[in-house]
């Protein structure tokens, strides 16, 4: 198959996100929860425009890939997500880049995990 | 992005809510924001004030009736002892006491069913006593279906009534858990749902929220009766 040449090709962003969640999510968990809100949110119509993509997700860190133009719409479908695999979470997108290197550099590398305190006893 | 102080008024905590300060300030801390507002019913007051180093807790308090009648007293209770006063929405009349008084600062839990109880005369009211109108995003955050499509409608027509009578407007996560906390930027993302634009939402995020901390805060350390019209060399009123 021939590889479209990068001129036809459709402008893309890398978010670079966290998942807040008491446990260590699964890729296929995150990835229904991911369709299944942005088909609530936006629709067939709108998801096939966006263009979501999920690309990597190690240690409740993650790139997902998005068309240019979509980025705010796809933060607003990250936003609506408010459990994973039965957990509650949090999607916090840490930043937007136009590849994955400069993702991955700029914003996930460096960057310790996150967790809820836990304090039950008050 | 940077550069802003980020504030989210309308947060609940135990008793009221599922989580602890500590747990909301950690929260909200990690996502970005400057300051938090506890404001729980007025029955659930938090059970002690949690801190924590960088990020501020703003004491506050939300208050809840069926009948209007009662509001004003509440109000009047309350007002000395907390720095953000947030009043729920509820049936037009309620609303309209509520945005009647210069001594409530938000506006919160406009109904998102039929009729949402707010129009362009309680608009204007608002904007004469300085009450801030909140859009709470767990309605689009949680809510799915027919019931998000209403409040999304109903946020797109009280935004168009806040432009016109230039009302302030503030973006409240209305959370319940440190879990239903959305960063500032995942907050502006969903503003934009419902038409706001970038910067009108990093205001209702930021300068709005901390211009009603600040009045606050100057109004409790002043005698009754004594007005401040200038402050820092700025005009104020």
């Amino acid at each position: 198959m021939k590889v479209l040449p990068p001129t036809l090709r459709d402008p893309k962003r890398y978010l670079a996100l966290e998942l807040i969640c008491e446990v260590r999510v699964s890729r296929e968990d995150f990835l229904n929860e991911i369709f299944s809100n942005s088909a609530a949110l936006i629709g067939d119509f709108g998801s096939s425009q966006a263009g979501i993509r999920l690309l990597d997700l190690n240690d409740n860190m993650g790139i997902l890939r998005c068309k240019r133009g979509s980025e705010d719409l796809t933060r607003a479908i990250l936003a609506t997500i408010t459990r994973v695999g039965g957990y509650p979470a949090i999607v916090n997108v840490l930043g937007i880049a136009g590849t994955v290197r400069s993702a991955t550099e700029k914003y996930i590398e460096k960057r310790d995990s996150y967790s809820v305190p836990n304090d039950k006893h008050i | 992005m940077s550069g802003s102080d980020y504030y989210d008024l309308n947060i609940h905590v135990l008793a009221d809510g599922s989580s602890s300060v500590k747990q909301m300030l950690s929260v909200a801390n990690h996502l970005g924001y400057s300051g938090i507002g506890i404001t729980n019913h007025i029955d659930k007051e938090p059970p002690s004030d949690g801190s924590h180093e960088d990020i501020e807790l703003v004491r506050g308090v939300g208050i809840e009736v069926r009948n209007s009648s009662k509001l004003h007293g509440l109000i009047g209770k309350y007002r000395k002892k907390v720095d953000v006063l947030v009043v729920h929405g509820g049936s037009e009349s309620i609303n309209r006491s509520a945005v009647e008084n210069p001594n409530v600062d938000v506006l919160t839990n406009l109904p998102t069913g039929r009729d949402n109880g707010f129009n362009h005369v309680l608009a204007k009211s608002a904007h004469d006593n300085e009450v801030a109108i909140a859009f709470n995003l767990d309605a689009i955050i949680k809510q799915r279906g027919g019931r998000r499509v209403h409040a999304l409608a109903h946020f797109r027509k009280n935004l168009q009534l806040a432009r016109k009578y230039h009302v302030s407007t503030v973006l409240t996560s209305n959370a319940m858990s440190c879990y239903d906390i959305r960063a500032p930027g995942e907050m502006i993302a969903l503003a934009g749902l419902f038409g706001m634009e970038k910067d009108e939402a990093n205001a209702a995020l930021s300068t709005i929220p901390e211009r009603i901390i600040k009045r606050n805060r100057r109004n409790s350390s002043m005698p009754q009766g004594v007005r401040i019209i200038q402050y820092n060399g700025q005009e104020l009123c």
